[in-house]
């Protein structure tokens, strides 16, 4: 096998998926470079979130391959590689926010709780609510306490799926700069998002329209705004 | 920062198999396990085995009571041995059946949302973080089908020879092996993930296999090699005619179950996740009485969806009757697992006529049970509405009339499901129903059904903000039981007349009259709760100015201030709740 460096982080070839009959991604061809962030926009119903979860291994594809950092999408090994950020949070009800970093962190062979679990915490607002239950928070706190089991964990890919929905103007803030860590320390990070501001930090932008690339290169937010329609 | 992949390098080309220590899961899940079971209240999981114990008792006694304890004379007994292997054997395919099924969509293991999403996705083995979840579910339902299958065992002894302990044994191991058959077929379907049409497939061979076993001993004809299901009957039957074939069901289950548990781990996540969601809502709903949603998730589950286009065309054109018309357009779009469903349930409904026909009375139970399940598909088109209300309440139709109006069409296709029950009722064979009393009887019982049916979708779930809260907590608790139980039992008191019918021929009175009334009543009951949907809201208004009238002349009395507000409340309430009363 080639070196780490020449592998891609993602490599998405002739994949397809669709819904009882009516396709929702693909066939679609994508590559994501080791390092890269990438914003994948595209109108509700392009197959962002299907293309996110078919990476991630939570949805099956109809046909093609997937491959994450040369392996094979799902693996076990794919997995080890992969953080993925839902745009649902699902969270245990007897688990505070400290005990679930724990739990899922260690389940990733990562180091549990510790100090940057304690530092993303937070930045996100969520420090004076470590120890309570996320079974009792609202809709953004839940999406925060999400983010930070996402980031307190080794990987090299980020699947992000609409990350801002619901944070409050702190949150976005924090996120977006954790986010700009994260690549700057050399994870591959795919965002699906309609948001401008993110745009205008990405290397690359890749719009989908009825599940097939509809764009990819550079793009600025408001050329990215164009491209879904908005 | 955490920016690494605990997966190893690829250069050397040497990697672990699982890049995570794989006790680390069980540490995890013993720790969570400990402080869950620490929370839990010794109070409370007294009150569960004390409830689990009397819902139990409740329930040994009521079968007590209508199996009876005359014992069979030696003519039935012999139809017992040569019928019982066959009818069970069918039982035992609608098991596998089931469990094909269950498992082509993930079945039927329901894990933790929260697993599915961090621990199915972690670099750990799947299997084995699956099994325990999957052997504490085999476990459990094992047990049960052990007390259960002992307990059909204590009742046979009543009526069959040969010694109590043998009954009980055989109806223990006849138990626990159905049960392992279903979940060990449906393990090893989830699994492997077999196509759910190959499942189906599997499923409808075994099913039509046994079921023409069943039609051969019952009417004789073409010779059909048994069934593989009737080794699950000769196991049941073992203390009357012991076959060394019936261990093979053993056996087979064994493989199953041990098969199953092996590759639990091939489980897809999306069915998986699917399930998990799919099933605690209905867990939800279903402690709610709430009927309809149940329902609807478990079609979801099912991936029982409308058909995108109908069976039949209905004419395009402007429509004289729109609720005529909207009504077919729904039913026409039925896929074709619903309406093979319809149809199983009005063969099982003719069967039990049967039964209850041949001296087993408590089988017309069945019958209504059978074609309320069925009800509960055919008023789709009422519940459609119902499910909707502010599309509903756009319409300038009174609510009540709009859903008569829809019935329609649900009584025309129960009315076709009371054919067919009365019809399987009737064909030659043992336990043959004169053809115009089995359909009679199936044609009151289905429509009966369908007005029990109706007013579970009308009424809904119960409100918490009702007037429950007005009344003693004890009566409340009996209310809830009889908003529970009143459409089964309207849809069973349809078949009750069958029973009367019997008995005057057995007596050899003339059995048309006494019938007749009856049928006739279970009609006006029938007719009754469509009136009762029709003038509804103006039940609920004159309800409703009722209790203020109370809440003003109480709040009066008693210069109370709290009673204004609460009064204040009840109005704010929205339209839904209302509705619901």
């Amino acid at each position: 096998m080639s070196s780490p460096d020449e592998v891609p982080a993602l490599r998405v070839e002739d994949v397809h998926r669709a819904y009882g009959g009516v396709p929702a991604v693909g066939p679609l061809d994508l590559e994501v470079a080791a390092g890269e962030a990438v914003a994948l926009i595209g109108h509700n119903g392009s197959g962002k979130s299907t293309l996110l979860r078919i990476v991630a291994g939570l949805l099956d594809a109809d046909g093609g391959e997937v491959e994450v950092a040369g392996w094979e999408g799902g693996s076990v090994h794919a997995r080890a590689t992969t953080s993925y950020l839902p745009d649902d949070p699902v969270l245990y009800d007897d688990l505070s926010v400290a005990e679930h970093v724990e739990y899922v962190s260690r389940l990733f062979g990562g180091d549990g709780f510790d100090g940057y679990a304690e530092d993303v915490a937070g930045r996100l607002g969520l420090a004076e609510r470590i120890d309570d239950l996320p079974s009792r928070f609202s809709r953004g706190l839940r999406q925060k306490a999400s983010l930070l089991l996402g980031l307190a964990r080794p990987f090299s890919l980020l699947l992000v799926d609409e990350p801002f929905v619901g944070l409050d103007a702190p949150g976005r803030a924090a996120l977006l700069g954790l986010l700009a860590e994260v690549h700057h320390d050399g994870a591959a990070v795919v965002v699906a998002t309609h948001d401008p501001e993110f745009v205008e930090r990405v290397d690359r932008v890749v719009a989908l329209r009825d599940g097939e690339v509809a764009f990819d290169g550079v793009a600025t937010p408001a050329e990215a705004l164009r491209l879904v329609g908005a | 920062m955490p920016v690494d992949a605990v997966a190893p390098s690829t250069e050397d080309g040497t990697v672990d198999a699982y890049p995570v220590d794989p006790g680390l899961l069980d540490d995890l899940r013993r720790a969570r396990r400990r402080r869950r079971v620490a929370e839990i209240h010794w109070v409370d999981a007294l009150y569960r085995v004390y409830m689990a114990g009397l819902v139990g008792l409740v329930a040994v006694a009521l079968i007590a009571g209508t199996v009876g304890d005359t014992p069979l004379t030696a003519g039935q007994v012999g139809d017992v041995t040569a019928h019982g292997p066959a009818v069970i054997g069918l039982v035992a395919a609608l098991a596998v059946a089931v469990g094909l099924r269950s498992g082509s969509r993930g079945g039927p293991l329901a894990v933790e949302p929260g697993d599915v999403r961090h621990i199915l996705l972690a670099p750990v083995d799947r299997g084995r973080a699956l099994r325990g979840p999957a052997l504490r579910q085999v476990r459990s339902a094992l047990f049960v089908a052990l007390l259960v299958g002992a307990a059909v065992g204590r009742f046979a002894d009543r009526r069959l020879p040969e010694p109590v302990g043998a009954w009980i044994l055989a109806g223990a191991v006849a138990g626990v092996t159905l049960v392992a058959l279903s979940l060990g077929a449906a393990l090893v379907t989830s699994g492997r993930r077999l196509p759910r049409a190959a499942a189906s497939g599997v499923a409808a061979v075994l099913l039509a296999w046994s079921a023409l076993d069943v039609a051969r001993v019952a009417v004789g004809g073409a010779p059909v090699p048994a069934s593989p299901g009737r080794a699950v009957g000769w196991l049941a039957l073992a203390p009357l005619d012991l076959h060394v074939a019936s261990l093979g069901a053993v056996a087979v289950a064994v493989v199953l179950v041990v098969a199953g548990l092996a590759g639990v781990g091939g489980l897809s996540v999306e069915a998986a996740e699917r399930r998990t969601a799919l099933v605690g809502q209905i867990r939800f709903a279903a402690t709610l009485q709430d009927v309809r949603t149940v329902l609807v998730l478990r079609r979801q589950l099912a991936a029982d969806r409308p058909r995108a286009r109908p069976w039949l065309r209905v004419g395009r054109g402007p429509a004289r009757f729109p609720a005529w018309r909207r009504g077919w357009n729904g039913v026409l779009r039925f896929p074709a697992v619903r309406v093979g469903r319809l149809v199983l349930l009005a063969v099982a409904a003719g069967a039990a006529f049967r039964g209850a026909w041949s001296g087993t009375a408590p089988l017309v139970a069945l019958a209504g049970v059978a074609l309320w399940v069925g009800a509960l598909d055919v008023v789709e088109p009422v519940a459609e509405e119902v499910d909707h209300p502010s599309r509903r309440q756009s319409y300038p139709v009174e609510e009540g009339a709009l859903y008569v109006r829809l019935l329609a069409v649900p009584l025309v296709v129960s009315i076709l499901l009371g054919l067919l029950a009365g019809a399987v009722a009737a064909l030659p064979g043992g336990g043959r129903v004169p053809l115009l009393v089995g359909l009679a009887a199936g044609v009151a019982t289905a429509l009966s059904a369908c007005a029990g049916a109706l007013g579970n979708v009308v009424a809904g779930a119960p409100s918490g903000g009702d007037e429950l809260g007005l009344i003693a907590p004890e009566v409340a608790g009996l209310r809830m039981v009889l908003r529970a139980v009143w459409p089964v039992v309207l849809a069973v008191l349809g078949a009750l007349p069958l029973l009367v019918v019997e008995a005057d021929l057995d007596a050899g009175r003339p059995a048309a009259g006494m019938a007749s009334a009856l049928w006739l009543a279970v009609a006006g009951l029938a007719a009754l709760v469509v009136a009762w949907v029709h003038q509804r809201e103006a039940i609920a208004e004159w309800w409703r100015q009722a209790m203020d009238a109370a809440g003003q002349g109480g709040a009066g009395t008693r210069g109370d201030d709290d009673g204004d507000e609460d009064e204040d409340e009840d109005d704010s309430g929205d339209d839904e709740e209302d509705e619901r009363r």
